[in-house]
């Protein structure tokens, strides 16, 4: 709730028009397949919506129109509907579907809705097309005040209330278009929030506009899990027009004023938020619910999975008094299997047992997290490690809140080693940047992750031997739960153990 | 050529006949094992069995020959004691409902060589033990025994971060639970961190089951009778408004909306009721109380 309130600030109705003939109508259309677009039609024809995305109907048939019309405008929906399911049922081109939509049956315009739901059909139908980073929602203590009973609970999510107060932080030169929306599969609300840079909320502000009014940047999402005290927004980085930094400045300025509009839409009377960034970004909403979500998983991650998951078999119920078999437990006894990774590689190929072996590594690691179909994979996991090189004295005056771990003698040689087999893996750079302090050489080494599932691809690697599963260091399993983080004495730093 | 396409038919129909076979074999396999082990446990667990063992134990004392014992009384008696510390372990879960145990950090640079702290909350709710909640805790300060949550598997709705804050500070003058108070400084405390943490979660589950049975009694989850010999419906729907489910939403079928305040101890604390011609006071007052008594006053109002 901002000091100033300017009477007019109003976000765009849903029923705003813009013109069909308008390129990013076209542009927003067309990036949807053909069955997706129909069924989408269908939707915009449903009873239901009828409000804001009525058709272009003529009531009694088209006498007085031309004959020249290509796409004779129907009488009512139901007639409409029964073409577009006609067009579902036979095969074409999406061209002809984009055609008869835009010269057709939305001649006079496709409503803002309508562009919102075309836009959330894409991004269900590519789930990765954006990059979520999780934001945590913390609350704003203010000075001197004691931890109160308030500060337990999680803050609470009402829809319209939450987008009456963004309005208010919107500045009164930009309006805005918000459509909420539930996901699909998972137990999220998503929020699209596009944005046109118009004093108006009328047609004026859509019509007058130059083209890049629509400029996909312009559009912001941002999701809302159930049950959780944390928010994922969509970055927009990929600016689509290239060479217009003014424009682009202005859409960072723009989402920031909106990133910085949610906690104060959280907020309420002596109730303040505020953001966190929680290190934490994937392009798949999966496993960002997975890692922060509502559930038990957020700090239960990689091979400590297995206590937050569910047992079919019920042998976590105190009642069930069978004997639980171990299931990995005692492996069999290693007697001379060589250990260094190259080792493995070369002579052992093909044992059975040693597969078995690295398979049963791998699950006491990982736990049954990082399967390479389990759909929570993470494309990019940047660490930067700061481990000693040498280890001459064993640092004590750090910094860090940790102190060293009694084993660090001889350890980081060991996992130089260790490294160096994913030099052949994965891209690697060292910044190159040294600085021997008194505690010793610590070399800046960042390493990036890239993949389809990088911590599945880990696993694998683990499996396929080229990864030593015992002696891989904690963060290379997932178990953080962070796709960034800076490695100290072999663990991510100020990670505080659990999020807390 | 069709020859070969046809023994490739037939070869394809028997291997997939005997791959069936293979499958319902395994099934039944698992099926059986599943039951020796059931019965094994019972078995082991019955009384009768004990006192066998007992005198099975006794006489391998005494006799001083090796041939008067059954040569696999060993992995028996082993069995035997698995499973009555299995027994007993469940006794513990069961009642006392907060149990620890050892986990091996397999990270080789984990703190503390590794050694956690694992403590198990089991919750039963509705008749029935829930998925057990899980702390671990590791002490990753040299020369101190402050203890630290590692993992948890509490979600977001607990706070587990504050009583943390309130009950296991690890900031500075702090002294671990071994440790003599140092007068003024905080001292962590794990036996009231995990009373307030199960407390926390038994309440809400409590919550949950009494949302749930508000559900069955206003026969909200249940298809609408048509038959139309039942009472008519009053309440709409009864809900958790968030997620602590600390506030319970009522609607009525007339359109009237509720939110009720649920405080730690279960009391509905306060309630507000908006009808079409403004609040609702005598239900209002009716909501008030225990909440497990809401159905029964808001009957008493109704019919």
């Amino acid at each position: 709730m901002s000091g100033l309130s300017i009477p007019t600030t109003s976000a765009l109705p849903s029923s705003q028009l813009v013109p069909a003939s308008h390129p990013a109508v076209t542009k927003t259309l067309n990036r949807l397949s053909r069955p997706s677009l129909l069924s989408l039609v269908l939707d915009w024809l449903d009873e239901r919506n009828k409000d804001s995305t009525a058709p272009y109907l003529v009531e009694g048939g088209s006498d007085d129109e031309d004959g020249q019309d290509l796409y004779p405008p129907a009488s009512s929906l139901e007639e409409l509907r029964e073409i577009w399911s006609d067009l579902q049922a036979r095969k074409g081109s999406k061209r002809d579907a984009v055609d008869r939509i835009i010269e057709g049956d939305w001649r006079d315009g496709i409503s803002l809705y309508q562009l919102a739901m075309a836009d959330m059909q894409y991004l269900y139908d590519h789930p990765s097309s954006q990059k979520w980073t999780a934001l945590k929602i913390v609350h704003l203590a203010s000075e001197g005040e004691p931890a109160n009973s308030k500060l337990k609970s999680i803050p609470r999510f009402h829809p319209a209330t939450f987008l009456r107060n963004l309005q208010k932080e919107v500045p009164p030169d930009v309006k805005a278009h918000y459509n909420l929306d539930r996901h699909t599969s998972l137990p999220l609300l998503l929020l699209r929030i596009f944005i046109v840079e118009s004093p108006y909320n009328t047609s004026l502000a859509l019509a007058s506009k130059q083209q890049t009014t629509f400029d996909s940047s312009k559009t912001f999402y941002i999701a809302f899990p159930d049950d959780s005290p944390y928010v994922y927004v969509s970055l927009n980085t990929v600016s689509t027009v290239a060479g217009q930094t003014a424009s682009k400045s202005d859409n960072k300025s723009l989402r920031k004023l909106t990133l910085e509009g949610i906690p104060k839409a959280f907020s309420r009377p002596r109730e303040r938020y505020k953001l966190e960034p929680t290190n934490m970004s994937a392009r798949n909403l999966y496993a960002l619910v997975d890692r922060r979500g509502g559930g038990r998983t957020n700090a239960a991650g990689g091979g400590w999975g297995i206590y937050a998951e569910d047992r079919k078999d019920g042998s976590d119920n105190p009642l069930n008094i069978q004997f639980p078999t171990p299931e990995i437990s005692s492996p069999e006894p290693d007697t001379t299997i060589d250990t260094s990774p190259k080792g493995l590689k070369r002579t052992l190929k093909g044992d059975d047992r040693v597969v078995k072996r690295r398979k049963l590594v791998a699950q006491g690691r990982f736990g049954n997290s990082a399967k390479a179909d389990d759909g929570k994979g993470i494309e990019k996991f940047d660490v930067r490690i700061e481990d000693l090189l040498l280890s001459l004295n064993a640092a004590e005056g750090d910094e860090n809140d940790y102190s060293l771990a009694d084993e660090l003698g001889g350890e980081p040689v060991k996992r130089k080693g260790r490294r160096s087999t994913i030099h052949l893996e994965l891209q690697n750079q060292n910044d190159g940047d040294e600085d021997v302090a008194a505690e010793g050489f610590r070399p800046k080494v960042s390493v990036s992750f890239l993949g389809t599932h990088v911590f599945a691809g880990i696993r694998d690697l683990v499996e396929a031997g080229i990864v030593d599963g015992e002696n891989m260091p904690g963060w290379m399993t997932g178990e953080n739960g962070v796709s960034l983080g800076i490695v100290k004495d072999g663990r991510i730093k100020g990670y505080k153990g659990s999020g807390l | 050529m069709s020859s070969i396409a046809d023994e490739s038919m037939v070869e394809d129909v028997v291997g997939a006949k005997l791959e069936n076979a293979i499958a319902s074999l395994q099934e039944q396999i698992s099926a059986l094992k599943s039951q020796r082990q059931l019965q094994t446990a019972a078995i082991l667990s019955s009384h009768a069995t004990k006192a066998t063992l007992r005198r099975l134990k006794e006489s391998q004392k005494q006799s001083t020959f090796e041939r008067d014992v059954p040569t696999d009384a060993n992995p028996l008696l082993t069995a035997s004691k698995n499973q009555l510390l299995h027994n007993q372990q469940n006794l513990y879960r069961a009642c006392g409902t907060i149990t620890t145990f050892k986990i091996r950090d397999p990270d080789p640079n984990a703190v503390d060589n590794g050694d956690v702290l694992g403590i198990r909350i089991d919750v039963s709710t509705t008749g029935k033990f829930i998925k057990p909640y899980y702390v671990m805790l590791n002490k990753p300060f040299a020369d101190s025994q402050l203890l630290r949550i590692h993992r948890h598997t509490l979600p977001p709705y607990i706070p587990l971060a504050h009583f943390a804050e309130k009950y296991l500070p690890t900031g500075k003058g702090v002294s671990a639970m071994s440790a003599k108070k140092v007068a003024g400084g905080k001292r962590q405390d794990l036996r009231l961190f995990m009373r307030a943490l199960r407390r926390e979660v038994v309440a809400y589950h409590n919550r949950i089951a009494v949302i749930k049975s508000l559900r069955r009694e206003f026969k909200l989850d249940e298809k609408a009778s048509r038959k139309g010999k039942d009472r008519e419906r009053v309440i709409a729907d009864i809900s958790a408004a968030d997620a602590e489910a600390k506030q319970i939403r009522i609607e009525w079928v007339d359109g009237k909306v509720g939110r009720c305040v649920v405080d730690d101890k279960g009391n509905v604390i306060k309630c507000v009721i908006m009808g079409e011609v403004g609040r609702d006071r005598e239900i209002e007052r009716a909501v008030v109380g225990r909440i497990e008594g809401i159905g029964e006053r808001l009957k008493e109002g109704i019919y």
